[in-house]
């Protein structure tokens, strides 16, 4: 357990009587993509909320990075990509990024900026108003706000929603840097294609409850989606 | 600190680009001036001597919950606030940010609407102009530190616009009656009352070291 | 979910704690009957065995509000919230009896209704952070959020209240509300039957407070109801929550 990024014991998630996670226990190793796919209203997005920190869990263990470091360092490590852009509409996308990178501390934020804009082919628009965006601008540029920090744990909630062909292209691109950079990565994702390509684990969620994992040859396209569509099913 | 100046800096840029809680906080508080001249008697000139900066207080603590009001909702665009609450910075310095924002901001709208206020009624202002901006910045800054602190509270609510209110009121009586009694003193006799401006500081300095512990809380889930 | 040490402590007390109130509240009312009526003020004055209690009370309430709120944040352990919101709502109840007894002795006495007197606005005001907190947990959603919202809200409220009054009182309204009566300024016959209140109504207050706190952590109990859904222990750990 100790070398693993994320790990999660019973972990337990609820909201009233309604009980969003339950019974969670889940290893990702570090440098590893894990997938986690399921219905709406799974709870995957609630998971991926709890490893970014932003949620407290009901009960259960879980921990994210270095167990020796505290809440804030840890803070610093993961790089959340919600389905919430955390954009300013009145800054451009320079400032925005600009702003994040000196929220997390990060050295000479201009040339960040500058770095991430160029990758996420924004350059072009980098001094206009975030607001105007079109929605796979916003997509882009909240991508590049979440990597600004160069986190060690990238966490993304359906992060090919709203990209076109091309982006969506440049956007396996770069997932597929992170992961040769040894980054550890979560994707929460609709397609199990792209858990296909990407991952090497993924989970199924259903009803709060993992009710599949597979790796290896289980992320042959039909065989996971037997898998998935047989899982879903029975928790139903 | 630089934390601290990053978000001071994101909320004037913002609020310059569009002018929205600026122009609606000037409008608003102009308006309520305007408003006293009606609902008071026609001969009340006595009255306004007196009661001048009874008014402008109300009108600047009116003003001041719409602007805080608005400084939060342009956060929960976008889910901003948890962008906020997923940085590794002290919660703290995000406060003071936000709450100096707010605190400037005041000040402006303050400033001019007693400009137009001493115009408006012919009410002298000009001896008493210097002494009367440092009592209006430390009723600002009282006022936008326990506020910051209550509007990041209030937004997230069902009710959000009139949460506010009810929960900075009753606690804002004493920046309210420090700010308001040393106002009167300087309109009328032109000094500054020494045991006023002392409620003035120790209420501005207890409320932000509380506020400034208390912001770590609010931001969490 | 474990029962707190409060939760356990308000349970053994409900039964003592009902006899002595009832018995108390009896020979109460019997001092408050047969005592003597004041030369000047009249029966209205009897009103004084309750008034200043009920306001010791509500002041306290509203103290231990904040106390159970920072021991929330501090400690994240639910029965410093559920006692925070217990002592609200009983506090808030004390302090509207307060209010309410108020101006009836003071249109007796004084002749009017009400005055700016420092402590009565202080009270007045308290009354409204009383409400405000209450308000802001019933349109607050989510229950942990609620809990740390009134948490922060108590703490900041507590804090205003020696402030107001602290304002007031240097500046505030004519003072004829009757100062803290030392000893020996009541009549004779007056003083049994005054401490007895001060006793029965204190009593009242921790006995409601009892009666609330254990309402709530019954109810937070049942949330957790279904043995399925627990696995392990109940309280979350880890390295995020701390």
């Amino acid at each position: 357990m100790t070398d693993a990024a994320i790990a999660a014991r019973g972990l337990e998630k609820r909201f009233g009587p309604v009980a969003a996670l339950r019974g969670i226990d889940l290893d990702v190793p570090v440098a590893t993509t894990l997938a986690v796919l399921g219905p709406n209203g799974a709870g995957k997005s609630t998971l991926l909320r709890l490893v970014a920190g932003l949620a407290r869990p009901s009960a259960g263990t879980l921990r994210v990075g270095n167990p020796s470091d505290d809440r804030r360092r840890t803070r610093g490590r993961v790089g959340y990509l919600a389905h919430a852009s955390f954009l300013y509409p009145a800054l451009t996308a320079r400032e925005n990024l600009i702003f994040a990178a000196r929220l997390y501390g990060v050295l000479d934020p201009r040339r960040r900026a500058a770095e991430l804009l160029e990758a996420q082919g924004l350059a072009a628009v980098a001094d206009r108003p975030a607001g105007g965006f079109s929605r796979g601008m916003a997509q882009r540029l909240a991508i590049a706000r979440g990597l600004v920090h160069d986190p060690s744990i990238v966490l993304l909630d359906e992060p090919y929603t709203g990209l076109d062909r091309a982006a969506a292209h440049a956007l396996t691109g770069r997932l597929r840097e992170l992961r040769a950079a040894g980054r550890t990565l979560v994707l929460v994702t609709h397609e199990l294609s792209r858990a296909c390509e990407l991952a090497d684990r993924a989970i199924v969620l259903a009803r709060g409850r993992i009710v599949h994992a597979a790796e290896g040859p289980g992320l042959a396209l039909d065989t996971l989606e037997r898998a998935y569509l047989a899982s879903v099913e029975s928790a139903a | 600190m630089n934390v601290l100046l990053a978000v001071l800096w994101k909320d004037l840029v913002s609020e310059w680009r569009t002018r929205d809680r600026i122009v609606s906080m000037l409008l608003f508080s102009i308006l309520v001036v305007v408003v006293f001249h009606f609902a008071l008697p026609a001969d009340a000139s006595q009255l306004l001597q007196t009661g001048a900066a009874g008014l402008l207080w109300v009108a600047y603590l009116f003003a001041s919950v719409l602007g805080l009001n608005r400084a939060f909702a342009l956060e929960l665009e976008n889910e901003a606030l948890s962008g906020l609450a997923l940085a590794p910075a002290d919660r703290g310095w995000i406060f003071l940010g936000k709450a100096a924002a707010n605190a400037l901001l005041l000040f402006l709208v303050q400033a001019v609407t007693a400009l137009a206020f001493a115009l408006a009624f012919d009410v002298g202002l000009g001896a008493v102009a210097l002494r009367f901006a440092v009592v209006m910045a430390l009723g600002a800054l009282g006022l936008s530190s326990v506020g910051t602190l209550f509007a990041a509270v209030a937004v997230r609510t069902r009710y959000r616009e009139v949460m506010l209110p009810l929960l900075l009121l009753p606690v804002m009586i004493p920046i309210l009656l420090g700010a308001v009694r040393a106002s009167a003193a300087l309109l009328e006799h032109g000094t500054l009352p020494s045991a006023e401006l002392r409620l003035l500081v120790v209420a501005d300095v207890a409320f932000l070291i509380v506020s400034f512990v208390l912001f770590e809380y609010v931001l969490d889930e | 979910m474990q029962a707190g040490v409060l939760d356990r402590a308000a349970a053994n007390l409900r039964t003592p704690s009902l006899w002595a109130l009832l018995a108390l509240s009896g020979l109460y009312a019997v001092a408050v009957l047969t005592a003597p009526e004041d030369a000047v003020q009249g029966v209205i004055q009897k009103i004084l065995y309750v008034h200043p209690a009920c306001a010791f009370a509500a002041y306290l309430g509203f103290g231990l509000t904040a106390l159970g709120g920072a021991l929330y944040l501090w400690r994240d352990d639910e029965q410093y919230d559920r006692l925070a919101l217990a002592s609200a709502e009983v506090g808030v109840v004390f302090c509207t009896l307060v209010i309410l007894t108020g101006p009836i002795w003071a249109r007796g006495t004084w002749g009017r209704w009400w005055s700016w007197d420092p402590r009565l606005t202080v009270t007045l005001l308290l009354w409204f952070v009383y409400l405000a907190y209450l308000l802001l947990r019933s349109f607050t959603e989510g229950s942990t959020r609620a809990a740390r919202f009134a948490a922060v809200y108590g703490i900041a409220g507590v804090l205003a209240i020696p402030l107001n009054y602290f304002a007031i009182d240097l500046f505030g309204g004519r003072a004829i509300h009757p100062e803290n009566l030392g000893r020996g300024s009541l009549g004779a016959g007056m003083g049994f039957p005054f401490a007895l209140g001060m006793v029965t109504v204190l009593l009242a207050f921790f006995h409601l407070l009892a009666r609330r706190l254990e309402l709530e952590g019954l109810r937070a109990h049942d949330a957790f109801a279904e043995p399925a859904l627990r696995s392990g222990p109940a309280r979350a750990e880890g390295s995020w929550p701390t």
